[in-house]
């Protein structure tokens, strides 16, 4: 009760405080430094990224000095057919990681989270190892079962080295969501008749649909920057813009390559946009980035 | 455990001679793509739009952009970082590519194992005005699978503003005044072998003592060193070189495009330089064979050539080719290189043995990771 | 019955689990035992024939033991540096973020969405002996010749950092957030200065978050060669990169695969390290 009491208390304060410029006699005032440190911060990393961006529309060649604006890197790029050929190769492995690891990871969470399977505590562990192994080993390991099995290298054998890793991102997600929900809704909508797929797709399915389409798009981001997996796995016909972007910078920097960055930053922000506002159109109110970060640190 | 009783059968197919590196690779192409047989002979006839597979800033855009407006096919390049990358993506199947620049080692391996397909060289006009040395060269005697694109020697360039003292010997790579400024070629081939030359073995030795001691000499060499880079022309023109093992066509290129290019000079180590040619050449899988062909001619036009080398720097054995490298050397003439350079064998790479090849590969990486 | 329904949702996700995941680590750890044969080619052995072991001796050779050495120390260094980093911001952000707490760590995220391999490359471009910061120290007449940075230990351990920071950020500031302010009002009243209250009450409580951030943060960088190859010089080359040419350049391929199966263990205990200290922790908690 008394406890209660206290932590309802706080809040006001804090915001009181932080209307004040000048910290109260004692407790938490903010620290000048953690300020002007928070500040350094935000410029160490933004910095670099405004650069890229900036001489992305340099009407010279240089990458210290800015001339005048053109579009002229960007037109490079788009006259580029490999790299147009890439790019577009990129957004349909993203995109068929997304739908196959999406449905595979829901799959996954729904799964573990109500199977009493013997071997479930085991597919457990075996879901959360993508996640902490480094991608070089997973790569290695892609190239080895492709070789072994003769399976020519190519934007597909991309596509299951990075469903692979996606299946666990999504259950990862979809799985905290799940456990927040009960299963009395299913058993209700059950006892009125529903069979229990029904009530899967009825009951179970939309609760999770934020948690499914915050997933979905998070996967499809990191699939699309993707650079690791894809240079072990992948053929030569046709390569994802990260393994051309990184033959390019080995080349030497170029404004091309600043455009072509600068286009892979449009679609993968694009992309985390979607995810943190489409959860919200669903009507719920917690915050998206909560949904898709305050997972990892649990 | 079934993995283990899988082993090679299916890989016996690779020719032994050419099958070191990454025969896997091969593997698979042996499986879906069988890349081997009769080779294809070429006529010199548009059949499609033409891809090109090159090193990267090997040759001026706007010859593809004439060629592609002349004979209405679009022309579109993709680059390699490696020779040896490009041969296992030719291996596998990749591509298909309709022409490629392997080096004349690349190009006798490749012919080896029925990978080129072959023409007749007077079916194309321009091939009278190509040097005679390449009527038989070493790599394709009959020279009906390859015309050559460039010649080139590998010495050290060196900033004569900032730097004093060189000698003219493999031993400038660690002169004190390039301390923490010199570049060693990021290529197995380039850096062993110059210190085979400078250790006075032969430049193609696969006697493991003699690439032990002359591992032993890289390791020197790379205290001195700011790193493993064939980005020659970005590492001079930033000042970030100041002495950079080097091929003598990224000299022109660099000295094109500084301000002081009077300060960069280029040496030819008397221990002997390596010296080889690039050539052009028709994989047998290609989809538009006839097209390239053409494009070969194209490239051999005096004028394009003209063109072509004061663009990428290095000289063309053939006619417009050579009188154009000459003007661009003028000033410094040590860039130059003779064809009569190219008689001497014994300053080619070649690899007698695959294990030599891997000898000297993995010796690369240990001299790397060390 | 019922349990047999939902167990059939777990079906292919973990068949897919099972072949393209468990299936290729198992294969890489065969392939660790073999030998390149007498054309090169990569080949199996049985991990008790005589020399199966080789390529894990080969590992320890002084000629590629720096690299090995070199990766943990460019990682544990990338670690403290995140956790210096990261710590404060996160602590900032969570007390005093006031409503837009989460769109300040929004904002943080946000360049991690952005290809590493650009993100990298800027830094190339920044740092490079002509590079933006050199101009600008010449002109602030800080220097008249421009520093080194680029190709330096340094500029490879700041890159990583700048790769992974996000990984030490978000579970620090999810540690931070599951405290009760009223926590640390009382360790306010019992301990009278901020720093004692910080050391003795806020520290603890998010240790749970830096050792996952540790673990998360230094994973990645034990295996990262983007970093060692665009920023790094001549004594920069880690196990990542030695690994990645094992299979691209010198074409031994099980001794490629003993480098990665070092690297996997050396890391698992890493992992179990920090699971056994974060059961320790969750413990007394409960």
């Amino acid at each position: 009760m008394s406890g209660g009491a206290a932590t309802a208390q706080v809040p006001p304060k804090v915001t009181a405080r932080a209307r004040r410029r000048r910290g109260a006699p004692k407790s938490f005032d903010r620290p000048r430094f953690l300020r002007v440190f928070a500040a350094l911060v935000y410029l160490f990393l933004f910095a670099p990224i405004l650069i890229v961006v900036l001489f992305s529309f340099n009407s010279q060649k240089s990458l210290t000095v800015m001339d005048g604006l053109s579009l002229q890197w960007y037109e490079a790029f788009l006259s580029d057919p490999v790299l147009r050929e890439s790019l577009f190769a990129s957004l349909q492995i993203a995109t068929v990681t997304m739908v196959i690891g999406t449905i595979l990871g829901t799959m996954l969470a729904i799964g573990l989270v109500r199977s009493r399977a013997r071997w479930s505590p085991g597919l457990n562990i075996l879901m959360l190892i993508p996640l902490v192994t480094p991608e070089i080993v997973a790569g290695i390991s892609a190239l080895l079962i492709f070789w072994q099995l003769g399976v020519k290298l190519s934007i597909f054998t991309v596509m299951l080295a990075h469903i692979t890793f996606s299946i666990s991102y999504v259950a990862i997600v979809v799985r905290g969501r799940l456990a927040t929900m009960g299963s009395e809704a299913e058993e209700a909508a059950m006892d009125l008749g529903a069979t229990r797929l029904g009530s899967v797709r009825l009951v179970l399915l939309p609760g999770l649909w934020p948690a499914i389409v915050a997933a979905g798009l998070l996967v499809f981001a990191l699939s699309f920057d993707d650079f690791v997996l894809s240079f072990f796995t992948t053929g030569d016909d046709v390569q994802p813009l990260p393994v051309r972007v990184w033959s390019a910078i080995r080349f030497g920097v170029s404004p091309t390559i600043n455009a072509t960055g600068t286009l892979m930053m449009v679609v993968s922000l694009t992309t985390i946009a979607l995810a943190v506002m489409l959860p919200r159109l669903f009507g719920r109110r917690e915050s998206a980035i909560k949904v898709l970060t305050g997972q990892e640190g649990g | 455990m079934e993995i283990f009783d899988q082993r090679l059968n299916r890989r016996q197919t690779l020719q032994v001679g050419a099958g070191a590196v990454l025969a896997a690779y091969g593997l698979s192409a042996c499986g879906s793509n069988d890349t081997r047989g009769e080779a294809k002979f070429v006529k010199p006839e548009i059949d499609g739009d033409l891809l090109i597979f090159n090193w990267a800033e090997y040759m001026d855009p706007l010859l593809k952009k004439s060629f592609s407006e002349k004979y209405g096919v679009e022309v579109n390049e993709v680059n390699f970082d490696n020779l040896e990358g490009m041969v296992i993506k030719l291996r596998q199947g990749g591509g298909p590519y309709d022409l490629i620049f392997p080096s004349g080692e690349y190009v006798s391996r490749l012919k080896l194992e029925g990978l080129l397909a072959t023409f007749d060289r007077d079916s194309i006009p321009n091939s009278k005005g190509v040097n005679p040395y390449y009527d038989s060269p070493w790599y394709d005697e009959d020279s009906n699978h390859s015309m050559p694109y460039t010649y080139y020697t590998t010495g050290i360039c060196w900033r004569n503003d900032l730097v004093t003292d060189m000698t003219g010997s493999w031993n400038d790579l660690t002169n004190p005044a390039g301390d923490g400024r010199m570049f060693i070629l990021d290529d197995f081939q380039e850096a062993i072998g110059e210190a085979n030359l400078l250790n006075g073995f032969e430049l193609n030795t696969e006697d493991p003592d003699q690439i032990e001691q002359s591992k032993e000499t890289l390791l020197e060499q790379k205290e001195f060193a700011r790193g493993f880079s064939t980005n020659t022309v970005q590492n001079l023109a930033t000042g970030a070189a100041l002495i950079q093992q080097a091929w003598n066509g990224d000299v022109v290129n660099t000295r094109n495009q500084v301000s002081n290019p009077e300060d960069f000079s280029y040496e030819t180590c008397k221990e002997g330089i390596p010296v080889g040619s690039d050539t052009m050449a028709i994989p047998n899988n290609a989809r538009s064979p006839g097209t390239a062909l053409l494009f070969i001619n194209w490239i051999l036009d005096p004028e394009n050539a003209a063109q072509n080398v004061a663009w990428h720097g290095y000289p063309q054995p053939v006619e417009g080719g050579e009188q154009e490298f000459q003007k661009l050397v003028k000033e410094e003439p040590s860039i130059a290189v003779s064809i009569e350079e190219l008689r001497d064998k014994e300053l080619e790479f070649v690899f007698e043995t695959p294990e030599g090849r891997q000898l000297w590969a993995e010796t690369f990486v240990e001299v790397k990771a060390a | 019955m019922a349990g047999g329904f939902w167990t059939r949702f777990l079906a292919a996700p973990g068949l897919w689990l099972l072949c393209l995941f468990a299936l290729p680590l198992t294969l890489t750890l065969a392939m660790s035992f073999g030998y390149v044969d007498e054309f090169g080619r990569a080949a199996y052995d049985s991990p008790f024939a005589p020399g199966a072991l080789d390529n894990y001796a080969d590992a320890f050779d002084p000629i590629y033991l720096p690299s090995l050495v070199r990766s943990v120390t460019y990682a544990l260094g990338t670690t403290a540096l995140c956790l210096a980093i990261g710590y404060p911001i996160a602590y900032y952000i969570a007390r005093f973020g006031g409503r837009r707490k989460y769109l300040l760590i929004g904002l943080l995220v946000l360049p991690f969405f952005v290809n590493y391999l650009v993100r990298t490359y800027a830094w190339v471009a920044l740092l490079s002996d002509e590079g933006l910061v050199n101009n600008a120290l010449i002109d602030l007449g800080v220097t008249s010749q421009g520093i080194q940075m680029i190709n330096t230990p340094w500029a490879v351990i700041g890159g990583l950092t700048y790769g992974y920071l996000v990984f030490m950020i978000l579970p620090v500031f999810a540690a931070l957030e599951r405290m009760d302010p009223a926590v640390i009002e009382a360790g306010k009243d019992l301990y009278g200065n901020k720093l004692q209250t910080f050391l003795h009450v806020t520290l603890p409580q998010t240790r749970q978050g830096i050792l996952a951030g540790s673990v998360l943060v230094f994973l990645p960088s034990v295996g990262d060669f983007v970093s060692a190859t665009l920023l790094g010089g001549p004594n920069t080359f880690m196990v990542g990169n030695l690994i990645q040419d094992q299979f691209f350049a010198a074409n031994n391929w099980p001794f490629g695969a003993a480098l990665t199966v070092i690297m996997m263990i050396f890391l698992t205990i890493w992992m179990i390290g920090y699971l056994r200290a974060a059961a320790r922790e969750a413990r007394p908690a409960l």
